[in-house]
């Protein structure tokens, strides 16, 4: 292994990571803040989606430790996971190949010793390779699958047993634990968090025992294995999702809280600015700036280390960029918050105790409007996801080199009008994209359930229509 | 009211000349016109009286800001921001750096856009208005559970799923109907059948959540009480009642974008190959067409603004509280 | 022997739940009353005590977390819990009308009047056409809208507080109800609009002959109605007797204490408080909130909320403020703290001028000034703990020491309000009303101040802990010898607790001086109706 380098994305998720364990502490010491993560975790969806979010956080961020590459590859960066899926990376067959399969998917023009011209299916080097003959693959994977099988049920026994020791002491004993935990009987989400833990270790087990014979998703055009890339493309999503918010956060809260709490000419100069940037359509704004961007970067071309250094920097400002667009509707909430929040009698107490307007804004305002940045931070998470893929369609989304789902749709959406059509990578794309997307989808519903006041108190103040139940 | 309308005119614009500077900044001043005329017209061996000629043909020879060959006020004004600036306030759009006339462009181009727009706006409201009042009546029941889990996937699902699996299944396995095409007239419904089909599958499952939301929220008021105490079958309280009240945000929520339909929606007339307003943006992009790009962006503040003009008349409309003062 | 006669409303064994079936909380419980025709029972009780649920279990409508845990109820002998929903919506609006307590929030904001009225007639009288438009204006004739026939094609919010009541009695009288529910009616109204409505609620049901459950917290409200009444607590009966009998002489203890808890209008002794000089003074107070029109919603007029007023208060002294809603009595509390911009006038403390104050100089002297609003909800915030909220004074003051020397002062004020040290470490929301607002005086005791401006401090309380309040305040002044501007509504709190009094009127005093002149022998016109207009208790 070589020399540690930091990208710019590695170090924003890292501070990233940082923000959110400061928090964690700070959220653990007060009592208001702790409440509703406990109702996120006690309800089952959100739990389970918590385990593969943080599935997909842990590949984002070993794929985000950087090396330099040592031996053949002399210069290129290399991250943790790229170490961790070395076959998967180094097996490159020559082009397109179905999954599982040991021959590629077009004819190619041969040879044979005899002298004769053939057309056939030529075996791939590195899928089913250790196979003398195709035939025997159908036995050969379901000896590995059993094997990876055995190997995902090793893995799942750990939190099993975590899991298990914990409510032992509330169910008498651990046959008693693990019964409960299978009815769902137990306090915290176990069943949920369990069930889901085990699709995971099952998927990891069958990849490792399977993956480096065999191309499980197929390989792409020049191939390369689609798991590997579909992997790689975790954390352009991770980050896309959650830089964005974090970059244009700062701005719409200091803006739009300011702006509620001063009013007057504050206000005006912050309505304007917000109205003025939201009423250019989004996309377009968004284009017109990576456009520049391309320009700007192959005028200055050699300002930059490596290709991996300027499609980094090509995320980061495309991060920066989607902020730009999305931090309008943040402040324009947090205003009318502190609009609100600043007519409160407990702002008046604070005033007729003679506290400065900073103050006030610290104690009184940013803690009653954090709930907004919460909701806001995990609602946006899935859009902007969705939003690579969309945008990286019309090439202006993230660099083509750079490994991402809208990349991967992108190539591979012409190949469906082939025969057979080639739909693997297209497939693989939309599938990683929909667990990510339902996941933050599901985990950002119960985050807003449980940080909403206006939401936590629907539904239970209205009679609504039914009768009142008699019993 | 007309004192009100007239503030939100005057007050349009700045708004629309901020928008103007920010576009400005980044076409002429991060990009100059010498990089654009290399861009378009492409030669590496690109001689000076080439791109003088390609500028002078777009009025884009001006100084940016200062013109300092000109005599008096025309220092400030015979510039390239002015004179650009002002053509555009005129509707004046001029051509495009590919060389052809945007109005015209515009013009032909907005019928297929709003073709595509307008029936899926209306489908999926409708639809989205009748399957939420019929979950959040419902309450609790398995059916909301299960619209709630149907919702929150479809939301999930990438909007480039929904069309490419479209194409694929509806136009290429079973036949249905064309991948992509357009024709103008009646002869154009088979084109627009399945676009419009998918606009509405993205739009309903966010939808549908927020308007039972607004629902719910309107069958906890009091008022909704009050009307069950007077003996109101369940039906009339729903329609009567909390619909009429519901309807207040959701249908101006909908006319903030009535403007904004013009625009087209980029990627799916991109991938039917519609010959619409949002096609013609994706191309510009690709062909790196500044003028054009630059016209769509004040085309689209320009009806935004429109559209919240609009959105402040509709509750004048649709809410007997508010006056426009 | 005669078979007795079939009451109107009969409530038997009543039982209302919240929760999980297996372990319910249990909000009424048990609970027998009976009603007979043309007659009013009233339903007393604090809150919490279960009176809403009972009223709105009679007509299964409660909030979605409750359920009906048992018992019945019957209508001229028929059991409402029995029938069938479709049923039961022909009970409702045409049996049973219900009147509920706050006007603003009951009527349809997008309906117009005319129609809210016309839709009952039309679902249970099954009129339509003219004639169902003659009936409306008829129903709102009855109640007392002037110009019905303009009045019913209006919208709720063109209505005033009083005419919308008015309009909401008249949707429930509209089916021609056996028995009328009326949910804390008056509540939300002024006295002089509460006594007005209870004569045309009183009218109404004499005329018609119907039976009336009404619902109040206000013993004053129920001896001007009551044939019958009976007091819940805690979701259980306590005692029912019939009005007379009852207000002679109440049977229960939690009765007797309720009424010793009562704020009396009566004459009493106040100790004199040297006038020498005033700690402040206040002349001229004017706060003005511009009226913008136009294109550049250039200023055109301004409504002056608060129009020259002029006071002063000596040191250890309460004043009273009182007025109706509206009449600008909170504004200015708030002008006199400048917590509002102020349009004239001096308000001088100790003699220095707080109007001509700078800002950082009017910091420093704030602390000699404080405030406690009358909603301790909002008046605390919700993520702070409770000795982070008594404290803050102190840290925006620079005063009370080290971050333990102000732990310290925050125990001991604690103690001084009747709270425990160990409250410190808790939110406000795991707290009662009345002990909010404990904190809330002790939050305003942190800065050693002279003058506390009490806002309506016990209108959002029970009585017996307003009177807890109210001793409180009492206790305060003698040991601390604290001034108190009190604004309120309630003149029996300002008979209990205020050495002088001032009559508040569209933002001017109309009348002021001490307390037994002015509510005793009223100079003022307006402080006759306002007298005029409160319940008295026998």
């Amino acid at each position: 292994m070589g020399e540690f380098v930091v990208l710019a994305t590695d170090a924003c998720l890292f501070a990233l990571l940082g923000v959110g364990l400061v928090y964690w502490a700070i959220a653990r010491r007060h009592e208001h803040l702790r409440a509703p993560w406990r109702e996120v975790w006690a309800r089952p969806a959100a739990a389970g989606a918590a385990v593969v979010l943080a599935a997909f956080v842990a590949i984002a961020l070993a794929d985000s430790l950087h090396f330099e590459a040592r031996g053949e590859e002399e210069g290129d960066l290399v991250s943790l996971l790229d170490l961790a899926l070395a076959p998967l990376r180094e097996h490159t067959e020559t082009s397109y190949s179905a999954p599982f399969a040991t021959q590629a998917y077009a004819r190619e023009t041969r040879r044979t010793a005899e002298g004769q011209v053939r057309r056939e299916y030529p075996r791939l080097a590195y899928g089913g390779a250790h196979l003398a003959e195709p035939a025997q693959r159908a036995t050969d994977l379901a000896r590995r699958a059993s094997a990876g099988v055995m190997l995902g049920l090793a893995i799942f026994a750990l939190p099993l047993l975590v899991a298990a020791g914990r409510e032992r002491r509330r169910h008498g004993g651990l046959a008693a634990a693990l019964l409960a935990i299978a009815r769902g009987r137990t306090r915290g989400p176990w069943r949920s968090v369990l069930g889901v833990t085990a699709v995971l270790a099952l998927l990891v087990g069958l990849s490792a025992a399977i993956a480096p014979y065999y191309h499980v998703l197929g390989t792409d055009k020049v191939g390369t294995d689609v798991l590997y890339q579909a992997l790689k493309s975790v954390r352009t999503g991770i980050l896309i999702g959650s830089l964005t918010t974090l970059l244009s956060l700062p701005f719409a809260l200091a803006l739009g809280v300011a702006a509620g709490y001063f009013r007057g000419p504050v206000d005006d100069a912050v309505q304007y600015l917000y109205t003025t940037l939201s009423s250019i359509p989004g996309v377009l704004l968004i284009a017109a700036a990576a456009l520049l961007l391309d320009v700007h970067m192959s005028r200055h071309a050699e300002a930059f280390d490596s290709l991996a250094a300027r499609a980094d920097l090509r995320l980061l400002a495309l991060c920066g960029i989607l902020g730009l667009t999305s931090w309008t509707s943040l402040c324009r909430l947090l205003r009318a918050e502190a609009l609100k929040l600043r007519e409160i009698e407990y702002v008046a107490a604070a005033q007729a105790l003679g506290a400065r307007a900073p103050a006030i804004i610290r104690r009184h305002l940013l803690p009653n409007v954090m709930h907004i940045v919460m909701i806001t931070t995990v609602l946006d998470f899935s859009s902007l996801v969705l939003a690579e893929a969309a945008l990286t369609y019309i090439d202006i989304g993230v660099d083509p080199s750079m490994e991402s789902w809208g990349n991967m749709i992108n190539a591979a959406r012409l190949e469906l009008a082939r025969e057979p059509a080639v739909w693997w990578s297209l497939v693989a794309a939309l599938g990683f994209m929909f667990t990510l997307v339902l996941a933050a989808n599901l985990f950002a519903d119960a985050v807003r359930d449980a940080f909403d006041p206006r939401l936590r108190r629907l539904g239970v103040d209205a009679a609504g229509l039914a009768e009142s139940p008699v019993r | 009211m007309s004192a009100y309308l007239l503030r939100r005119l005057l007050y349009a614009l700045p708004i629309l000349l901020g928008v103007n500077v920010i576009t400005f900044v980044l076409f002429f001043v991060v990009n100059t016109p010498d990089d654009m005329a290399r861009m378009q017209l492409g030669d590496r061996h690109l001689t000076q009286e080439a791109i003088d000629k390609w500028k002078a043909a777009r009025g884009y020879d001006r100084p940016l800001f200062w013109n300092g060959a000109a005599d008096g006020v025309a220092q400030a004004t015979d510039t390239l921001f002015v004179t650009s600036t002002l053509r555009l306030f005129t509707f004046d759009f001029g051509i495009s750096d590919g060389g052809r006339d945007i109005g015209s462009d515009l013009r032909q181009r907005m019928g297929p856009s709003l073709a595509i727009a307008v029936p899926v706006l209306l489908l999926q409201l409708v639809l989205a208005l009748v399957w939420a009042l019929l979950v959040a009546w419902l309450r609790g029941s398995r059916l909301d559970v299960a619209s709630a889990l149907i919702c929150v996937a479809m939301m999930s699902i990438s909007g480039l799923f929904y069309i490419i699996g479209g194409q694929y299944l509806v136009a290429k396995l079973w036949r249905l109907v064309p991948i992509s095409g357009y024709d103008y007239g009646l002869a154009s419904f088979k084109f627009l059948l399945l676009p419009v089909l998918i606009g509405m599958l993205i739009a309903l499952g966010p939808n549908v959540r927020w308007y039972r939301t607004i629902f719910l929220e309107e069958m906890g008021r009091e008022y909704v009480r009050m009307a069950r105490a007077k003996g109101l079958s369940d039906a009339r309280v729903l329609f009567a009642h909390v619909l009429r009240n519901a309807l207040i945000p959701i249908l101006t929520g909908v006319v903030v974008l009535l403007p904004s339909l013009f625009l087209g929606a980029l990627i799916t007339e991109a991938f039917f190959a519609i010959p619409g307003l949002g096609s013609y943006t994706i191309d510009a992009l690709q062909a790196q067409d500044f003028a054009i790009v630059r016209t769509m962006v004040f085309l689209g503040s320009l009806l935004y603004i429109l559209g919240l003009l609009l959105t402040d008349l509709s509750y004048v409309v649709a809410d007997p509280r508010v006056r426009l003062e | 022997m005669n078979a007795p006669a079939v009451p109107l409303l009969e409530i038997e064994g009543l039982r209302v739940e919240f929760g999980a079936p297996e372990a319910p909380l249990v909000a009424v419980d048990d609970l027998h009353l009976r009603i007979e025709r043309g007659e009013t029972l009233v339903l007393v009780g604090e809150s919490g005590s279960g009176k809403s649920l009972t009223a709105l279990a009679v007509t299964r409508l409660l909030p979605a977390a409750a359920r009906i845990g048992g018992g019945r109820v019957r209508l001229d002998g028929e059991d409402l819990f029995a029938l069938p929903a479709a049923a039961m919506t022909a009970v409702r609006g045409r049996r049973i009308g219900f009147v509920f307590q706050e006007p603003q929030v009951a009527l349809n904001p997008v309906m117009r009047i005319g129609d809210q009225i016309g839709e009952v007639m039309q679902r249970h009288l099954d009129l339509r056409g003219a004639a169902l438009r003659a009936r409306v204006v008829e129903a709102l004739r009855a109640v007392g809208i002037p110009e019905p026939e303009r009045r019913a094609r209006e919208y709720p919010h063109q209505y005033s507080g009083g005419m919308k009541q008015r309009a909401m009695i008249a949707i429930a009288l509209a089916g021609e109800p056996d028995l009328l529910i009326a949910d804390e009616p008056t509540t939300a109204l002024d006295v002089t609009l509460q006594a007005q409505i209870l004569e045309l609620l009183q009218a109404e049901q004499r005329r018609r002959g119907m039976g009336m459950l009404f619902i109040t917290h206000d013993f004053g409200v129920a001896w001007q109605v009551a044939d019958r009444v009976a007091v819940l607590k805690a979701g259980r009966l306590v005692e029912s007797a019939p009005r007379e009998v009852f207000y002679r002489a109440p049977r229960h203890a939690y009765s007797k204490a309720l009424f010793a808890a009562l704020p009396r209008l009566e004459r009493r002794a106040r100790p004199a408080v040297s006038a020498a000089s005033p700690l402040l003074e206040v002349r001229d107070l004017s706060v003005e909130f511009p009226i913008r029109k136009g294109v550049f919603r250039r200023i055109v007029d301004r409504v002056r909320a608060v129009d020259g007023v002029s006071l002063s208060i000596a040191e250890g002294e309460t004043l009273a403020v009182v007025g109706e809603s509206g009449s600008g009595k909170t504004t200015m509390g708030r002008g006199i703290l400048r917590l509002l911009p102020l349009a004239g006038g001096s308000v001088r403390f100790r003699g220095e001028d707080l109007a001509r104050l700078s800002e950082s100089a009017l910091r420093r002297r704030r602390r000699h000034l404080q405030i406690v609003f009358q909603d301790s909800y909002a008046a605390m915030n919700p993520r702070m703990l409770v000795g982070d909220i008594v404290a803050e004074g102190m840290v925006a003051q620079g005063i009370g020491g080290s971050r333990a020397g102000r732990a310290a002062r925050v125990a001991e004020l604690l103690a001084q309000v009747g709270l425990a040290p160990e409250h410190a470490a808790r939110y406000p929301h795991e707290f009662s009303g009345g002990q909010r607002q404990r904190i809330c005086i002790a939050r305003a005791l942190a800065v050693d101040p002279k003058l506390i401006v009490c806002d309506e401090p016990t209108s959002a309380l029970d009585v017996s802990v307003q009177a807890q309040i109210l001793d409180l305040l009492r206790y305060l002044q003698q040991r601390l010898g604290l001034s108190f501007l009190f604004i309120t509504h309630n003149l029996g709190v300002v008979a209990e607790l205020a050495h002088r009094v001032a009559v508040m009127h569209r933002g001017r005093i109309v009348e002021q001086g001490p307390v037994d002149e002015v509510l005793f022998a009223p100079a003022h016109e307006y402080t006759r109706q306002l007298l005029a207009a409160v319940p008295k208790i026998p």
